[in-house]
């Protein structure tokens, strides 16, 4: 093997992320602690003050609050939801194996705002669900589903469940089926080999699939917005605002910077235990 | 050697990855149409050595010469040598045709050639009607004579073979080592070919270098390599032997007689020089030279001691014995098969040639026997 | 009824009700793209094509479709490109820094889109490349190299290294042995990577949003702001048309390439 070549090959591409990518955010660093006057944009000198609004300022903290309350239950809820999915299809000898995996795959192909659209059409006040709960009689009139955290809960679990289950599904291939066989035959219940051999040996795949969708979460701008309103913000909505509508470059870039670094975070942390446990990403 | 030039000639070639020496300073040549095996364990720096060769690998010093040519740092694809590969790396997105006329298409050989060189090449193999067929449609076997046909077809000085019979099964094996050496005698090629299977080395080759963590301990045709190992790694890879450990008590134009530990037997091996007295060394006497004898005739031979059978197995071919002296050693065995076995317990004498005991000096500190 | 054959059909429900789940947004806008009503109504209320028609022939929609296409295929070539070589040299050379180079290569699919997207805008401010096509076409890039590299990288792996090697020592020097050797049997990888990429372009908002310029328009984003504006059923309509494509092109890659291999 040569060894220079190598370079040469990688050049493109390091070269596109570092330019296009890299230094773009490392220059938000700046920005985000330049003052910002209204209407007369950015000055010069140096303030923190856009960082510690963030973590003093209840409304910035309901927004942080919200944001990674969202990130943990519909990392919970894709888990329920997606495992025995991921279960069946790892495991199942049907013909239609591949064609239900694309099935699966099939939602992440479509448009975002096409699949949040369709969100909208079945939480609204008289869309399909409301339609549906007062029709079999569960509720006496609508329930509010849009515009709150249900409806946000609702909508990106639908967004991210193809993410944990093929996630998943990739962790239960990786067990050997003698391993179940081999606890059933030396005495186990179905249940039993499940919790004390499939489960703990899936973890590894729990734990990338989570981090993936908690990390996806709170990154998710389309679906919070267009299911959240204007007025009901997460932490990548207040940034878009920030930017587009209230043109404060600088507390938009503190902003981003304590998304980032809080995603940055999970992944290194998420990169020691999967070490630990021997898993991989 | 004879006098012409050598097809390849290796000096002092070296390789190292990290701190681990893979090749270190091996010399060997090939005379043109010889067939040699590079022999010895996995990890012994044989198929880096043959890499180097081939140019995939690059050395760390030393030197490589193609028919007086020094292809050191000529680049790969311009040495116009053949390798077969231990997984045949045939392209599976070609058909067999294609995959042997791939050398020759790079050489600019066209149309009205190529046909035909192609064809005769897989007759030559003889897999002349599959030539449409795809890799993943062959046997291993059908595979392995893609690999060599195409190898072959450019017509390149020396053939290369990094293991190419370990995928095959016990019989394809022995088939197609028989069909390989008629094609190179019938060819003519200089062959080069790494094994670690000794069997395989001696039925193959005209000379077998006999390499161990990357040096090579030593080079001869089979019958030498076999017969008188250079040391004791040569004489317990080129075949299964027991090692008995003694001192020279005399050393003259008759015969060594090696007195061996214990005290209580000798062993006579023809005469040899620089074995005196008082060396340490291993009598090596290989299973087969071995012969068990009846009680009677006993005195007659000069190493013949009294045994008794402690274990057998029969292997076709071969009876299998473990028999045990009357000092307690164990000495193991192989007779031909189609004599009459002897059972467990049953007393009788084992007796061997001088001519076929090898003397390995040892170091002064004494070594227990081993097999 | 034994307790496998139980388990099994409880596992079969929950299967079937979770591809409902997923599938229902889908058919409630197919459903919707067809009603007479102008507001958004599932059941839909009678049945017209009139909304297909609006949106084909609105020059706002066609001119977004247009661009989305063209950006998502400049994008997609200048990822293949780098993607292909980067995946290469990181699997078949040996590389200084590897790991580094790889994990860089595998941010962006991690990154929150939305700080691409104004790290982007603030840096072609400073670089005079905002509203421009190259400038998004490079944001597209960043996004969609890691799904070549990925894909690439997944083909590669599962080829036997020595038959390129078999293919130099039959004479082929490095490109030769590359392109009549490597690149057939990566042939899947690369196209499932380049399907990654136009869908992952073609479908971007948070990065495109901050980046369009006056004139400029994608798709994605046009149905997004309509959408914030108020909806009716031809952003249904345009959203069929897209549900049907990509179901078919997925169709396609399943039935051409394997693609499930490589999600």
């Amino acid at each position: 093997m040569r060894s220079g070549s190598g370079w040469r090959l990688l050049a493109p591409a390091l070269l596109l992320l570092a330019v296009a990518f890299v230094a773009p955010v490392g220059l938000m660093v700046p920005t985000s602690v330049r003052p910002y006057v209204p209407l007369v944009g950015i000055t010069g000198g140096f303030t923190a003050r856009h960082y510690t609004r963030l973590l003093t300022d209840s409304y910035y903290l309901e927004i942080i609050g919200r944001t990674l309350a969202l990130g943990l239950s519909v990392t919970g809820s894709t888990l329920l939801l997606g495992y025995p999915v991921a279960l069946f299809l790892a495991r199942t000898r049907s013909r239609w194996r591949n064609w239900l995996t694309i099935l699966v795959v099939f939602p992440l192909m479509l448009n975002l705002v096409v699949r949040t659209f369709g969100w909208i059409a079945l939480l609204a006040q008289n869309g399909l669900v409301n339609q549906a709960l007062q029709a079999l009689g569960l509720v006496d009139g609508p329930v509010k589903l849009l515009f709150n955290f249900a409806g946000l809960l609702i909508g990106l679990t639908h967004i991210f469940l193809p993410f944990m289950v093929l996630v998943l599904i990739g962790a239960i291939q990786n067990i050997p089926r003698d391993v179940e066989d081999a606890a059933r035959v030396l005495g186990a219940s179905w249940g039993g080999a499940f919790l004390r051999v499939t489960l703990p040996l899936s973890a590894p795949g729990i734990l990338s699939g989570s981090i993936l969708v908690f990390v996806l979460t709170i990154s998710a701008l389309v679906t919070p917005r267009l299911l959240g309103g204007p007025t009901y913000q997460v932490m990548s909505t207040l940034i878009y605002d920030e930017f587009l509508q209230r043109l404060n470059w600088p507390a938009g870039s503190a902003q981003s910077l304590l998304l980032t670094a809080m995603v940055l975070t999970l992944i290194y942390l998420s990169g020691r235990l999967a070490r630990r446990t021997g898993a991989s990403a | 050697m004879s006098g012409a030039a050598p097809a390849l000639r290796v000096r002092r070639l070296r390789k190292a990855f990290g701190p681990v020496v893979a090749v270190d300073d091996v010399s060997l040549d090939a005379a043109p149409g010889e067939f040699v095996a590079l022999l010895g364990p996995s990890g012994c720096g044989k198929s880096t050595l043959l890499r180097m060769v081939a140019g995939l690998v690059e050395p760390d010093g030393g030197e490589i010469v193609l028919a007086g040519l020094d292809i050191t740092r000529v680049a790969v694809h311009r040495r116009n040598l053949g390798l077969v590969f231990q997984s045949y790396a045939l392209f599976p997105h070609m058909t067999v045709f294609e995959n042997v006329a791939f050398g020759l298409r790079r050489r600019g050989v066209g149309p009205p050639e190529l046909g035909p060189r192609v064809e005769r090449m897989l007759e030559l193999v003889r897999l002349g009607p599959l030539g449409a067929r795809y890799p993943r449609e062959l046997s291993g076997g059908q595979q392995q004579r893609v690999a060599l046909a195409r190898a072959l077809v450019t017509e390149p000085r020396v053939l290369l073979l990094d293991e190419p019979l370990s995928n095959l099964d016990a019989l394809l094996r022995d088939e197609m080592r028989v069909e390989l050496k008629r094609l190179q005698e019938r060819l003519g090629i200089t062959m080069i070919f790494v094994t670690h299977d000794q069997a395989e080395a001696l039925v193959l080759s005209d000379r077998v270098v006999v390499m161990e963590a990357g040096r090579v301990e030593q080079i001869g045709r089979p019958e030498e390599v076999y017969r008188r190992p250079a040391t004791a790694f040569v004489a317990r890879f080129l075949g299964r032997a027991n090692f008995l450990a003694g001192t020279v008590a005399e050393s003259g134009p008759t015969g060594i007689v090696v007195a061996l530990d214990g005290d209580r037997f000798q062993v006579v091996a023809v005469p040899r020089s620089g074995l005196g007295a008082g060396q340490r060394v291993h009598a090596v006497i290989r299973q087969e030279a071995i012969r068990l004898e009846p009680a009677e005739g006993a005195a007659l031979r000069p190493n013949n001691f009294a045994a008794t059978v402690v274990f057998h197995a029969f292997a076709g071919q071969t009876h299998h014995y473990v028999i045990q002296l009357a000092d307690g050693r164990e000495l193991e065995v192989a007779t031909p098969g189609a004599a009459a076995p002897l059972a467990r317990g049953a007393h009788t004498h084992v007796a061997w040639s001088p001519d076929d005991v090898i003397l390995l000096p040892t170091g002064p500190a004494a070594s227990g026997d081993a097999w | 009824m034994t307790a496998a054959s139980v388990r099994t059909w409880l596992l079969r429900a929950w299967v079937t009700l979770v591809f409902g789940f997923l599938m229902l947004p889908v058919v409630v806008i197919a459903l919707a793209s067809f009603s007479r009503t102008s507001y958004l109504t599932v059941p839909p209320k009678g049945l017209t094509l009139a909304w297909f028609a609006k949106v084909l022939g609105d020059a706002e929609y066609v001119h977004a479709i247009v661009f989305s296409l063209l950006l998502a295929l400049v994008a997609t070539a200048g990822s293949v490109g780098a993607g292909v070589a980067a995946s290469y040299a990181l699997i078949r050379r040996r590389v200084a820094g590897a790991a580094g180079a790889a994990a860089l290569l595998n941010a962006p699919l991690v990154f929150p889109g939305v700080v691409v997207g104004v790290a982007l805008l603030q840096f072609y401010a400073m670089v005079h490349l905002n509203g421009t096509l190259v400038g998004l076409a490079l944001a597209h890039m960043v996004i969609t190299v890691p799904y070549v590299v990925r894909a690439v990288t997944a083909s590669l792996q599962g080829i036997d290294p020595e038959i390129e090697h078999a293919a130099r020592v039959l004479g082929a020097s490095g490109p030769v042995a590359f392109f009549t050797v490597t690149l057939p049997l990566i042939r899947p990888g690369v196209v499932a990577g380049a399907l990654f990429s136009f869908i992952v372009s073609f479908d971007n908002v948070p990065v495109s949003i901050f980046l369009l310029g006056a004139g400029q328009m994608t798709l994605p984003v046009k149905i997004f702001t309509a959408i914030e504006y108020g909806v009716d059923p031809s952003i249904a309509a345009i959203s069929t048309m897209l549900i049907v494509i990509t179901g078919l092109g997925l169709a396609l890659a399943e039935r051409w390439i394997g693609f499930h291999r490589f999600v």
